[in-house]
């Protein structure tokens, strides 16, 4: 069995419970007390997300300032667990909008209670997705006292839905203007040696989508990935056009693509379903263009004093610019004073000095250059631990993996317009470079 | 309405534990019970809230039971889910009053809503009150025939629900063929889907005391049944998707052709955007390629298999919440331990990032340390050393103990003893001692780096160590080597006027050994220290400190040089050191992956079982070999699945108990691993000559073994028993023999060496097999591959009808058998013990 949850509770950080539903009477009701005094009162928190007290094992996630518990006694399976937390908090979001923490919970904590009980029956999983789900628990559920008979919501409907053959849509959808929204967001992984080795390097990128379509429509999707386009040359039978093609690692997709279809055909046909989504998710390690180079010299000049120097050097086309970009230098705790100086924009100390570019265009440079005063310490031997320096930054228009998109077609029967969006856009990831 | 701030559970004068809002409540909601006023609804929303919230965070609103069920007359259904919550929740401990719910259920049982109807049924199922299942049987009856698709996946689960209240009624009412038609008719996938769970529940707690049950828990996985949900899997939703897959896992495809159609039905599952799938899939095709029976057919596919999996789960660990990349990382650590070559190129995947939480770098250490080769050490190595250097202690350590695993692993170890012994520079306490413990694992096995190590450790005080570790390490050294260090004795003469100071028993008896070996290399030098550290041993408080002491006192007035030959023999390489886990538990925790087994890394039984252990795990092991599948597949997993339940019953009562008290029973574990656990590490001591804390436990077997004399086990200590004669002819079904091992205890368990003739003849199980049967001892069942074997034998006496059943496990590598023995009459087991090792002894001479 998947996971047969016996019990899900949310708690807060001082172990409150916000959420207790039990699933299963296999588990005692003391069980939160269990987690509290084993868990959250002890080291084990932070150490390892499974635990296993008495004969049952906790799945536990924080999520901003909410600890999520699934608790199991049999040999449950854990990355469907913690899979289920994820897309649980996820349905919730969406229907508190936006944010999801203590006080969400406490605003919302019926709907909570009434979502607990669709999405999941006797421990085992239901269904999870919003599109349906919004269907027929809504806040709205509220009957005004007068019409005390239901007979204005189509509820059957809703529920025939939820197993339709096209499960993510629903039919009869119209819209005066018929719009898709695409985005390629891409997040660069980068840790680099203090000598400037790239020791690692990889790009996750997410397709999301937003439509607003009638009907049911029919979605084509073409990247300039080299799978797509081999195949594509092959069967007009004519050599690929010279360009840059990408390796994509890796693919997932959202469960509305017709798998069957790229695997034969490599392209990505699709029935959007309404509103926003994640179509695809892909892994790129090869052919990475960085966006920033960072050049770091640290020197410890005797035990009071350093000298930092960072050159930041951007790397894409100089008609584009990067936007709220932060290189977080690390200092030692013990630091008195420092001084420094920024060729562009500008920097602060707090534990870290952080030097921050509102728009930082293509193919510029810029220094930061600072003096450190430290406490001396006595007897300290320690040298210091140089953590990496941090980047954070987002560059619209460009792809670090080099992704386009070729085309982005829309088919429906009724043979309407679209107007279609794409966009672009590279943020940092876990941008590290040694000093 | 938010809750009341949860410190109100905490009693306190101004709140005393809520009881007076309790009876608040009670009076307000009986005010609007009989109100038919407009609005009226939404003050009872309100008092609803209230409740609701309370229970939430333990009040016990109980009290107002009556009041909640007067006001769930309402058509509005919020008002009806709050109150179904509550219901649910309280109607175990309330059974009288749960009565006054029924009728308000059942009528909405038949509402015009499909929603309400749904919803009632689902309550009414979730009551949980024994006496009143016959009221449950109609509504969930003419719920399964609901021609709303909603109601009828909630009267599956209900059924489930019925037979944990009530096995009986359940089957009497026969629940069970309702769901198998469903299943295979309904249009709808989650009816479908539930419908399987329930079935999978219920026939596998039903297979232990039912020959139908068996049968239809076999069903559900006969081929076209398989075919029927992998063809239509993508017509289901992820989690029902996740459910299919684990039941396809346990199907045995009937050829080649049968497994590459599922793997090509299933491809396109790697792709899914859910992790949970994914996993399952994988684990599919890693069952399958395992049950093909063509070896070379074999190797090719898990090749071709692991090719294609990899990069799905590369992705899944770096995408998600670092929890969900632990449980990836994890199954990742499984997977690379059987085959490391997969992520051998992919290392740098495993590179630590800076905000990472500890337990995600921590199984990434062990990433790197298991795909180091030939062609990636360097890199790694030199990685690792950078998180020597990391702020978090913990990781520091783990990242020290990582180079040193590689380093032991590997055959150019040069590089990497120059980066240890820089480590010792690097003056942190954490790291010199983590050091010294690996320098001196990496000199047990590779002596030929002493003299590069011994120069650096020379240099270091033995007065910056304090882990207690580190400190016998460098006292082994100091021992081992001290005609190398030119002042070894007079550092360890130190140690030894601090004798009184120093806390941990396992420095004092290796500083005791320490002495003795540099007494007989450095004789003048050491006789004062050793003088004193024997009359300080001997007059030590501590049992092992005392005896070691003692002994090496006596040894040494016997005759010096036996006490060299004793104590400081010739040294000799260790090969390899032990394994933690017997490769036997590793495959059992491979068979259960994608489950809490791999993140615990130990099968179920040891923390699911606790009564039901013993008996149970051998006749899972013998199903694992058995050559008739069809039995181990059916009756043994019926068993765990009782066992489990059984468990779980158990463990709530018994943490009801001992609420507070740590209570993680997994301790009280005492396997049958155990004692060649200890028996193998006692090996690994005995070589290596730093033996220290186990003395006192082993058997005078392994006693030889440690002294090193060079003994055999010949003079064994008990008069030999009457030889035993067996009957040439003896005969046992695999079934009888599989219900005997599960009932028998283990009389015996011992550990042999095989010599190297045999090990050279056992290219295949079958030639053991027939050099047993020269002796009267017959296979039963024989697996695995090399290096480890394994057979289950069974003889009989000559004269009566006394069997004796032995499993036996041989390692090629490390010339070894273990052997469990169970008997009908046990006061002989000894004797046919012998009788069997006699047997082995002779496998392989001409």
């Amino acid at each position: 069995m998947p996971v047969a949850a016996s019990a899900i509770y949310f708690l807060n950080l001082r172990g409150d419970v916000l959420i207790n539903r039990t699933y299963r009477d296999d588990v005692g009701g003391n069980m939160v007390d269990a987690f509290r005094t084993h868990i959250m009162q002890t080291k084990e928190l932070g150490n390892c997300p499974v635990r296993q007290i008495g004969g049952c094992s906790f799945v536990y996630m924080r999520i901003s300032n909410v600890y999520i518990v699934i608790v199991v006694s049999s040999n449950a399976n854990v990355a469907c667990g913690f899979k289920f937390v994820v897309e649980a908090v996820a349905l919730f979001k969406s229907y508190f909008g936006g944010a999801f923490d203590e006080d969400a919970i406490k605003n919302n904590f019926v709907l909570i209670y009434e979502l607990l009980d669709e999405i999941m029956d006797f421990g085992y999983p239901q269904n999870l997705s919003p599109e349906i789900l919004k269907l027929y628990i809504t806040q709205e559920g509220v009957r005004s006292p007068f019409s005390s008979k239901p007979k204005d919501k189509p509820v059957p409907n809703a529920t025939l839905q939820v197993t339709g053959a096209v499960g993510w849509r629903r039919e009869g959808l119209s819209y005066k203007k018929n719009e898709v929204f695409l985005d390629i967001v891409e997040s660069v992984n980068l840790l680099m040696s203090s000598k400037g080795n790239v020791l690692r390097c990889d790009v996750t990128g997410k397709v999301l989508m937003k439509c607003f379509l009638s009907g049911m429509p029919d979605l084509k999707l073409g990247l300039n990935d080299k799978l797509g386009l081999e195949k594509e040359s092959e069967m007009k039978s004519r050599p690929a056009k010279s360009g840059k093609t990408i390796e994509l690692d890796d693919v997932t997709f959202h469960q509305c693509v017709n798998l069957t279809r790229f695997n034969s055909e490599k392209t990505v046909s699709f029935v959007p379903p309404d509103g926003e989504f994640e179509l695809m998710k892909y892994r790129i390690t090869e052919g990475v263009n960085l966006p920033f180079r960072v050049l770091p010299t640290i020197k410890e000049l005797g035990r009071t004093r350093m000298e930092v120097n960072v050159k930041v050097k951007s790397v894409f086309g100089a008609k584009m610019f990067a936007l709220g970009v932060v290189v977080k230098i690390p200092v030692p705790k013990q630091t008195a004073k420092t001084n420094f100086q920024v060729t562009t924009g500008r920097a602060k100390y707090n534990p870290s000095i952080d030097c921050l570019d509102k728009k930082f265009p293509g193919q510029t440079e810029s220094t930061l250059s600072a003096e450190i005063e430290l406490i001396s310490t006595m007897g300290e031997k320690k040298s210091w631990t140089r953590p990496p320096i941090q980047m954070e930054f987002q560059v619209p228009m460009f792809t670090a993996s080099g992704l386009r998109v070729r085309f982005l077609k829309v088919w429906e029967k009724s043979g309407y317009n679209t107007v279609e969006w794409v966009r672009y856009i590279t943020k940092a990831g876990s941008y590290e470079i040694r000093c | 309405m938010p809750p009341p701030a949860a410190s109100s559970r905490y009693p306190s004068p101004s709140q005393p534990s809520g009881k007076s809002e309790v009876t608040d409540l009670k009076s307000q909601l009986r005010q609007l019970a009989g109100s038919r006023a407009p609005g009226v609804d939404d003050s009872k929303r309100d008092l609803f809230k209230k409740v609701i919230s309370y229970m939430t965070i333990g009040i016990d609103v109980s009290s107002v039971f009556g009041e909640m069920v007067m006001c769930s007359a309402t058509s509005d259904i919020v008002l009806k889910k709050m109150c179904y919550l509550y219901v649910g929740n309280y109607a175990k401990g309330n059974p009288d009053l749960s009565l006054l719910t029924i009728n308000f259920l059942q009528r909405d049982c038949k509402d015009e809503d499909p929603m309400i109807r749904g919803l009632a049924l689902r309550s009414l199922c979730s009551l949980r009150v024994p006496n009143l299942v016959e009221y449950l049987l109609g509504p969930l009856g003419s719920g399964l025939k609901d021609n709303n698709s909603y109601v009828r996946t909630i009267a599956v689960t209900g059924v489930l629900k019925l037979y944990h209240i009530s096995a009986s009624t359940c089957i009497d009412a026969e629940f069970p063929a309702t769901l198998k038609s469903l299943m295979l008719h309904d249009s709808d996938a989650q009816v479908v889907a539930n419908c399987l769970a329930a079935l999978q529940e219920i026939w596998s707690l039903e297979a232990s005391h039912s020959e139908e049950a068996c049968r239809e828990k076999e069903s559900l996985l006969s081929k076209p049944l398989i075919y029927y949900f992998l063809n239509r899997i993508k017509e289901f939703n992820e989690w029902a998707q996740c459910l299919i897959l684990e039941l396809a896992v346990k199907y045995v495809p009937s050829d080649s052709n049968d497994i590459f159609d599922i793997m090509n039905l299933l491809e396109d599952r790697l792709q899914h955007a859910n992790g949970a799938v994914v996993l399952a899939t994988v684990k599919v095709f890693l069952q399958l390629t395992l049950s093909m029976t063509d070896v070379h057919q074999q190797v090719c596919a898990i090749v071709s298999v692991y090719e294609r999996i990899k990069s799905p789960l590369l992705t899944l660990v770096s995408s998600g919440s670092p929890e969900q990349s632990y449980a990836i990382l994890s199954h990742l650590h499984l997977l690379v331990v059987r085959a490391p070559f997969i992520f051998a190129s992919d290392y740098k995947h495993f590179y630590c990032q800076y905000n990472e939480p500890s337990y995600v770098k921590k199984l990434k250490l062990e990433m790197l340390t298991a795909i180091a080769n030939e062609s990636n050490t360097y890199e790694i190595v030199t990685e690792l050393c950078e998180y020597a250097a990391n702020v978090d202690i913990e990781i520091a350590r783990e990242s020290i103990r990582a180079v040193g695993k590689i380093a032991l692993q590997q055959y150019d170890v040069n590089a990497i003893v120059d980066r240890l012994l820089q480590f010792l520079e690097m003056e942190k306490d954490y790291v010199t001692a983590e050091t010294l413990v690996l320098v001196k694992d990496l000199l047990r096995k590779h002596p030929q780096w002493s003299h590069d190590c011994i120069s650096v450790v020379g240099g270091i005080s033995s007065k910056n160590i304090q882990e207690p570790k580190a400190k016998a390490a460098l006292i082994w050294m100091l021992g081992e080597y001290a005609q190398d260090m030119s002042d070894a004795p007079y550092i360890l003469e130190n140690l030894i006027e601090n004798w009184e100071e120093e806390h941990s028993a396992e420095v004092r008896l290796h500083l005791l050994t320490a002495a003795m070996k540099c007494f007989f290399k450095r004789a003048p030098e050491t006789q004062k220290a050793l003088g004193i550290a024997l009359a300080a041993g001997i007059a030590d408080f501590h049992q092992d400190v005392h005896d070691r002491a003692l002994f090496y006192y006596r040894v040494l007035q016997y005759d010096v040089h036996v006490a060299e030959s004793v104590v400081s023999p010739p040294q000799q390489a260790v090969s390899a050191f032990a394994d933690t886990q017997s490769s036997e538990i590793k495959d059992r925790i491979f068979d259960e992956f994608n489950s809490l087994s791999v993140i615990y890394q130990k099968p179920s039984y040891m923390f699911t079982d606790k009564e039901h252990r013993g008996p149970f795990e051998f006749s899972e092991e013998l199903g694992s070999t058995s050559i008739t599948p069809e039995v181990s597949s059916d009756i043994v997993p019926a068993q765990q699945f009782e066992a489990n339940d059984k468990d779980l019953l158990l463990s709530t009562d018994e943490k009801d108990d001992n609420k507070g008290l740590s209570s993680n029973n997994c301790s009280a574990y005492t396997a049958p691993y155990e004692s060649s656990n200890i028996s193998s590490q006692m090996q690994e001591l005995a070589i290596s000559g730093p033996a220290a804390s186990a003395t006192t436990t082993q058997s005078s077997f392994d006693f030889d073994d440690l002294l090193g004399l060079g003994l055999s086990a010949a003079p064994a200590p008990t008069p030999s028993p009457p030889l035993l004669k067996l009957n040439p002819r003896a005969s046992l079904d695999p079934r009888a023999f599989q219900q005997k091992w599960r009932q028998l205890p283990i009389s015996l368990t011992q550990e042999y060496s095989v010599n190297p003739q045999g090990i050279a003849a056992l290219t295949v199980p079958q030639s053991l097999i027939k050099h047993m049967q020269s002796h009267s001892i017959h296979c039963i069942a024989s697996g695995g591959q090399s290096p480890n074997f394994k057979f289950f034998f069974f003889a009989q006496k000559e004269a009566e009808p006394s069997d004796y059943l032995t499993e036996c496990i041989i390692n090629s590598s490390s010339a070894k058998a273990q052997i469990k023995v169970k008997a009908d009459d046990q006061s002989t087991s000894q004797a046919f013990a012998t009788v069997f090792e006699t047997a082995l002894s002779k496998f392989g001479m001409p």
